[in-house]
Order: structure tokens, then sequence, then C-alpha cells
């Protein structure tokens, strides 16, 4: 790590780059091949196009459309980050009472597991109806499908410190919260953002099908009109953005854990 | 055994016994044993595994409770942690989130020491353990037998009086353990603390020890209390000597009394 000072930055981001490429251009190479026969394919089997149509279609077409896109990526995005964020606000704090609370365990718990075990996403009418169209119902369904895994995991970081650290804080004298701040809490670190890294996932799914249900913006309304029209090429467009929005929102996950706990094994493997 | 009053036992344990659990499922993990330990001792806890040995140091540490009998650390009876003393525990208490110095002062910050203060002591542990120029080396970077000694100097960077050592050459290659063990050794004898030495080695017993409390197997007993009467320094050709070789075969035929050699 040290050594990089001495060398040029350009020569380092050189290095860089070939390192990324020596281990990205299978992937790559995979990725372009796939949308290659698809485009291929398409024309070969005389597929009509307003069944599949060809990527470079998809292309061409949504183009004309990409305000709305953006806008709309913008307004799920929305929907989305705030769901999540609230989620993992409450998620949190909760878990961590629920894993030093013996009243908790014995009540909210057990419930909390067998909420988990029901479809959030099957509440999203109700909310709808309830709330209408705006963005409340859209934040409160993604907040659902992304608040119990967090606490769920958030359970089991703050209740599983090791028997060994446990008694080394005894034996120290600390107090609960120095023993909390020094041990626990970085210790549970890195289970809770299993917690965030699977609600990340669901988040898009849940601001997605809450805009199917009900709404009258953002990408999944959107799909959902176009493809109404026999317009599968901007669906596939809508589709496209959605992705770009999951990956983003799982993008800054990551690097807020590789930021936060560098120490971790999983973070250290992903990164060598 | 011949018993020392209470007064001049840096550790008194009497008529010690613990059961884990209750009722027809209880069990029974150790004693009842009584063991003085006069300050200044090396004394090694020697048994195979199971025996109770990390029950007992866990107990004198004030980190289980006891089920009958007591203990008295400097003349006090256990009965909450015992902050006065250094533990080394038999699985690791290193944190991946501090480098070796963070996980020394660790214990000094989880006590409210001040750090700052405490540089040139934790300076001078790494390096009487040579781990100067590894001070800011993640854990990950270091060799087990490196862990070991940042461990141990985690363990008593707060300079206790007694020290609580669970099998900290458990899980080491010959060699290595071969070389903390001489580090252990210097150590003790600079410093003089009380120290409490599990391990199921014979050989390692007999050449850091002071005394030497055989335990039988499950449920564990002290059975035998042997003092360990050779000179000191006691390096690699101190094992070769008559005196190391006679304790070693009457320990070794202890064990095979118990069948387990
Ligand atoms: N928390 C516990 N609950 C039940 N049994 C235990 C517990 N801890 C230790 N034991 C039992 O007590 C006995 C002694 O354990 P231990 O002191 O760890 O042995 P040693 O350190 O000599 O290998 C073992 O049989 C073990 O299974
Ligand atoms: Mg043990």
């Amino acid at each position: 790590m040290a050594a990089v000072t001495s060398v040029s930055p350009v020569a380092a981001g050189a290095r860089w780059l070939a390192r990324w490429w020596s281990r990205s251009w299978l992937f790559l190479l995979f990725f372009a091949a796939f949308f290659v026969a698809w485009e291929v394919l398409v024309d070969a089997l005389e597929v009509p196009r307003y069944i599949l149509p060809k990527p470079s279609t998809i292309v061409i077409k949504s183009s004309a459309d990409l305000d709305r896109l953006v806008y709309y990526t913008w307004v799920t995005g929305t929907e989305t980050v705030l769901g999540y964020a609230v989620a993992i606000v409450l998620a949190v704090p909760l878990g961590l009472a629920i894993a030093f609370s013996r009243f908790l365990r014995q009540t909210i718990y057990p419930f909390f597991v067998s909420i988990e075990m029901t479809p959030k996403i099957a509440f999203a009418p109700l909310f709808i109806s309830w709330l209408g169209f705006g963005l409340l119902p859209k934040v409160i369904i993604v907040f659902l499908v992304c608040f119990f895994p967090i606490v769920l995991n958030a359970i089991l970081a703050f209740g599983s410190l090791s028997e060994e650290l446990t008694r080394f804080c005894r034996a120290t004298g600390a107090g609960a919260w120095r023993s909390f701040v020094k041990v626990r809490l970085p210790a549970a670190m890195p289970q809770c953002f299993v917690g965030f890294k699977y609600a990340a996932i669901n988040a898009t799914v849940g601001a997605t099908i809450a805009e199917f249900i009900g709404s009258d913006e953002g990408l999944g309304f959107y799909i959902q009109i176009v493809t109404g029209n026999m317009r599968p090429d901007l669906a596939f467009a809508g589709i496209f953005f959605l992705t770009v929005l999951g990956l983003a929102v799982f993008g800054l996950v990551t690097l807020a854990e590789r930021l936060l706990i560098p120490w971790h094994i999983s973070v250290r493997r992903a990164a060598s | 055994m011949t018993s020392i009053p209470a007064a001049s036992a840096a550790i008194e344990i009497r008529a010690v016994r613990k059961l884990f659990g209750s009722g027809a499922e209880a069990v029974h993990a150790f004693g009842p044993s009584d063991l003085s330990i006069a300050p200044g001792e090396f004394i090694s806890l020697l048994g195979p595994s199971g025996c109770g040995k990390s029950t007992l140091m866990l107990m004198i540490a004030g980190l289980l409770e006891i089920t009958d009998g007591e203990i008295l650390v400097d003349g006090d009876v256990v009965d909450a942690p015992r902050t006065d003393v250094g533990i080394m525990f038999q699985d690791s208490t290193l944190v991946p989130w501090r480098s070796v110095r963070g996980n020394v002062e660790l214990q000094l910050e989880l006590r409210g020491l001040d750090v700052a203060a405490c540089r040139e002591r934790i300076d001078d542990l790494l390096r009487s353990v040579h781990l100067d120029g590894f001070e800011d080396r993640a854990l990950w970077e270091l060799s087990g037998g490196m862990q070991q000694r940042a461990a141990l100097c985690q363990a008593i960077v707060h300079e206790p009086g007694t020290l609580l050592l669970d099998e900290p050459l458990g899980k080491l290659d010959a060699m290595t353990r071969e070389r903390i063990r001489t580090d252990l050794q210097d150590l003790w004898m600079r410093r003089r603390p009380t120290v409490v030495f599990v391990t199921h080695s014979i050989e390692e017993a007999i050449q850091l020890s002071t005394k030497i409390c055989v335990i039988t197997p499950r449920p564990g007993l002290i059975d035998h209390v042997i003092d360990i009467d050779l000179p000191w320094p006691r390096g690699l050709d101190a094992r070769r000597g008559e005196g190391f070789v006679s304790h070693l075969a009457r320990i070794q035929e202890i064990f095979h009394g118990y069948g387990v050699l």
C-alpha cells in the first residue's frame, strides 16, 4: 500500500486498469455475446417486433423517450432510497434492543419471525387503497420489504458476540457503553451488512411492484403502460433503467461496506 | 498437600466444585479440589482435554460461577470478574478491525486508561516478544505465532500481578511453541507475576513451572501437585537433564495410570 506513493498516478491508474481488464474481460465478452446472439436470433427467427424487439431497436426507439425514462428513474429511485433508509434507521436500533432485551425477544421477536414468512408485497394493494397513488404508500411498501431482513440480521449480529470477547470485556471492567462502542458494534457490522445487502435487492423490487399496483409515475408504472400499448421495446428500456437503479443502490451499500469494514474477510476477498 | 496460610497465598482454591446445568443432566466438570498458589509462582494446570482446566481458570477470574466452595485472590473472595488479573483466553480475543498495537491498546481503552501515556510501555512490550516492526500490521498479515504473541501482549499490557494463561501455545507448531515458551519464561523471570498456565503438554509444563497440578480426566480433580525443582533458566538443554527426564517419566506414569497415555 505504501509503495504506491512512489509511483506516478498515471502509471498506477494504468496498472489498475490492466488488472481490472484481466479480471473482467471474460465477463464482458460473455455479456457482449449475449446481446449479439439476441440481435441475430431475433432477425433469424423473424420474431415480430411487438413480441421481442432487437437490442438495437430498443436503444433507438427508447432514446426518443429518454426524458421520461430519466424522470421516472428519479421517481422510483426516491421511493426506493427513502423506504430503504427509513428501514435501516428503524431496524438496526430495534434489532439491537431485541438482542439485549429478554422481554422483546419473547414478544416481538417471534412475531417478526412469523411475519418474515408473509410476502410483504401482499400488503401493497391495501396501502395504496388507504393512502392513494402518491409517494408515501410506495415508501411504506419499500420499507416493509427491507425492514425484516435488516432487523433479523441485526438481532443475529448484536446477539452473537463470541463468548471469549464477552468475557474479555467483563474482565476489563468496561461498562456496557464502552464495550458496545469498542467491541460489540464493530463485531456486529459484518452481519448487519448481510441484512443491508439483502434488503437493497428487495428495495427496487418492492418499489416496482408497488407502482404496478397503483401509480401515475415511476418506472413500474411506465413498464406497465408501454406493455399495454404493445411497445415491448420501451418496456425493455424501463427494465434497463430499473437494473441501473438496482445496481446503483447495491453498489452504494457495497461501497459503504468497504469503507466501514475493510477488515472483514468478505471485503478483503472481494478486493483481492 | 502442605497448606499455606491464606494471607500469603496469591490464589487460594477451597473445595471448589463446578457443575454445568442442574438435576440429572448436570455435567460434573471439576472438583472438589483444593489448591494454594504462592505469589510469584508459575503453576501449570496439566490434564487431558475436557478435564476442567479452562473451567477452573474462568472461576479464578470470576467469569464463571462456582457451584461449591470458594476461591480467594490476594485474600479476597472471588464473587465478580477480577479486573486486576491478566487473562489470555483459550480462543483469541484479538479483533480483526484493529492492528497489533490497536489490539494491545484495546485492553487499556476498555479499562478507561490513558493510551497515549502508555505508548512507551506498549512499544517495550511488543519489542520483548519480537513484534517490533509489526505494530501497525493487520492481524491477517501475521503468522499464528505472531498473533499468539500479540494476544499475550494484549493480556498483560495493564501489568497485572497475576496472569491466567489458557493454552497460550495451543494451536502452534512445535518450533514456534519453543520460541514463545522462551519468551514467556524470560517475561516471568523479569517480572515474577503469579502465573496459572493451562496446558496439556507435559514437557512444556516441566520447562516453565515451579509447580505442576496434575488433573484427572473428567470430572477433573487435582490429583498431584509436583514441585519442579530444576534450576532457571530452563532452555533446550535443560530438557535433556536428568531431573527433567525423571519428572517427565513420573508424570507420564501418572497419566498412563488414568488411561489417557
Ligand atoms: N458452558 C458449558 N456447559 C456445559 N458443559 C460445559 C460448559 N463448559 C464446559 N463444559 C464441560 O466441562 C468440562 C470441562 O471443560 P473445560 O474446562 O473446557 O476443559 P479443558 O479446558 O480442560 O479442556 C467438559 O466436559 C465440557 O464439556
Ligand atoms: Mg480448555
